[in-house]
């Protein structure tokens, strides 16, 4: 009898650790599965296709080869392309993010419903397809377009201004690109906040400047990198955008792994390129949390 | 709201706000205005001011090549991607909410991590993945594609409105009788509508628009709207692409006033 129940308890230990655990993992199961087979698989074969010599090497060889890192990290177009991609993004961040806070702080001011229907913009302008908002930039930048319509109206200048196929046009983009990104993370943290902080400052004698940078601003720091971090991220890896406003003279970094794919048909190289920019962006993002964490002690 | 209610003068810090945030609005706005003005003007090339009005390009958007087509099969990849990923979604995000278990912070980033992966990578890492497995360039590595690209957003709104919600009424439910899955279809599902529509929402709409990913698994007669505009912008300088992009813009604009009206996924989505 009683090695009987010594039995049960231990089958009964073991069921309650398979039912505590069997929904999660039924539940999981097929999502784990399919990103295992389409997501998982696919990026590990690709990492280890940049480590191979393609068929296009003149030393073209077997096994395991650093050969495209090294081509990657010597051939000076790509050192001039990731410099640039990076400089581009770091301005697109900068922008964005001081273009869209104002929004985010007008919106907790508004009545709600004019705050609806700016949040709607938002919203609208979030979904709208890329390429949409791209051909309105070359609807505004083109030589015959709004912009150089307005310029010579003014009569600031006689002939129309080269404003399309640049840097200025991608970053122009870009942020256009980002703005919903950065106003939604922001607003809602600055929601987060209870207005009894900023009434506090304001009865203690603080100004307005006084109460957004020692109480407000600090506070929506989480929203303030989660904003950021997307931004920096869509930029450093943006690939349509330069595509349709920019020139070979000032490609991202994703048209140069995308050329050596579709046009140089080098699997191996285009594939090194793009790991070095995921990695690259993943470590700037690394050390831009713990650069928030250290220093300003946010909580993101 | 707040500020307003305790500082009633406006000081040069809210005047200093209140231009930019209004500057950044009409930055948004302006190449979407422009956009619409110019898709209306008659003139063969884009050009301000506008001279006479016509509604020609309108008409000229059947004639951007195989836009029919490539429209349907980016309506059946989205709609399919949408279903796909909001019900794998659906069921990874009760497992997250509902359960304990270590490694919940790492498997969450894991599933979110698609959002932050480049998109021309997961386009090459898939294109030669399906070389591989012989099963390139068909409608099925396609929706396949667009799955791994939308499958973040429904786990997010799921995720956030299972937090808000309280798990003790679906117990109160079976408590009271109801079948488990009773409890879930009548008590469970409808407090997760909001994050299910929106999720659902972006993912379609971010699938319908895809181009960087979509560029590499698609090939001859297998291929999507943006494609076939992004082409036609590239081959041609007349306005037809105004036309659609205005078209565009109103039935988005359409369809996210209708779902907040229906079902406040703007409010919800802020919270």
């Amino acid at each position: 009898m009683g090695q009987f129940t010594s039995t049960v308890r231990i089958t009964g230990s073991r069921d309650s650790f398979w039912s505590r655990y069997s929904g999660a993992l039924f539940l999981l199961a097929p999502l784990l599965v399919f990103l295992i087979i389409f997501y998982v698989i696919p990026f590990a074969h690709m990492l280890r296709e940049s480590f191979q010599y393609a068929s296009s090497d003149t030393q073209a060889g077997e096994g395991l080869t650093l050969h495209q890192y090294i081509k990657t990290w010597s051939s000076a177009r790509i050192g001039r392309v990731m410099e640039r991609t990076f400089r581009m993004s770091l301005l697109t961040v900068a922008i964005t993010l001081v273009l869209s806070y104002p929004i985010a702080l007008l919106l907790l001011r508004l009545k709600s419903s004019i705050r609806t229907i700016i949040l709607l913009v938002i919203f609208i302008s979030l979904a709208s397809s890329l390429i949409v908002r791209n051909y309105g930039w070359v609807v505004v930048l083109a030589d015959k377009g709004a912009l150089n319509a307005l310029i010579q109206a003014l009569g600031l200048m006689d002939k129309p201004v080269r404003l399309m196929y640049s840097e200025v046009a991608i970053v122009i983009g870009l942020v256009h690109f980002s703005i919903p990104f950065m106003v939604l993370p922001i607003y809602s943290s600055l929601l987060r906040q209870p207005s009894s902080l900023q009434e506090a400052s304001q009865s203690l004698g603080g100004n307005a400047w006084q109460t957004f940078s020692k109480i407000t601003l600090p506070l929506s720091l989480p929203g303030v990198f989660g904003g950021t971090v997307l931004t920096f991220a869509l930029s450093m890896s943006a690939y349509v955008t330069p595509l349709m406003l920019g020139s070979p003279s000032s490609s991202m970094i994703s048209q140069v792994a995308a050329e050596q794919l579709l046009i140089q048909l080098n699997f191996p190289y285009g594939a090194a390129i793009i790991v070095t920019l995921t990695v690259l962006t993943f470590l700037i993002v690394a050390a831009y949390a713990t650069l928030l964490r250290k220093v300003f002690r946010a909580d993101v | 709201m707040q500020t307003s209610s305790a500082a009633p003068a406006t000081t040069l810090f809210d005047r200093i706000v209140g231009f930019l945030a209004w500057l950044a609005l009409i930055f948004l706005l302006f190449p979407v205005v422009l956009t619409a003005i110019v898709s209306l003007n008659d003139s063969f090339f884009i050009e301000f001011p506008p001279k006479a009005l016509s509604f020609k390009w309108y008409f000229n958007i059947v004639n951007i090549h195989a836009i029919g087509r490539s429209t349907l099969i980016s309506a059946s990849i989205a709609l399919s991607a949408a279903l796909l990923c909001t019900t794998l979604a659906i069921a990874a995000s009760l497992a997250i909410s509902r359960y304990q278990f270590s490694g919940k912070a790492f498997l969450t980033a894991f599933l979110l991590s698609p959002i932050t992966m480049p998109m021309v990578a997961v386009g090459i890492a898939l294109i030669q993945f399906f070389i591989m497995i012989g099963a390139a360039f068909t409608w099925y590595s396609l929706l396949i594609g667009h799955m791994v690209l939308v499958i973040a957003y429904p786990i997010r709104t799921l995720l956030a409105s299972l937090t808000l919600m309280n798990p003790s009424l679906e117990e109160a439910a079976t408590s009271l009788g109801a079948s488990k899955f009773k409890a879930f279809w009548t008590v469970t599902l409808p407090q997760m509508k909001p994050g299910l529509i929106s999720g659902f929402l972006f993912a379609f709409l971010i699938s319908f628009d895809n181009y960087p990913i979509s560029v590499f698994l698609v090939r001859g007669g297998l291929s999507t709207m943006p494609i076939e505009v992004f082409n036609y912008i590239s081959q041609n300088l007349d306005p037809t692409p105004a036309a659609f992009s205005t078209l565009y813009v109103i039935v988005i604009s359409l369809i996210i006033a209708y779902a907040e009206r229906r079902y406040r996924i703007v409010s919800y989505s802020i919270q």
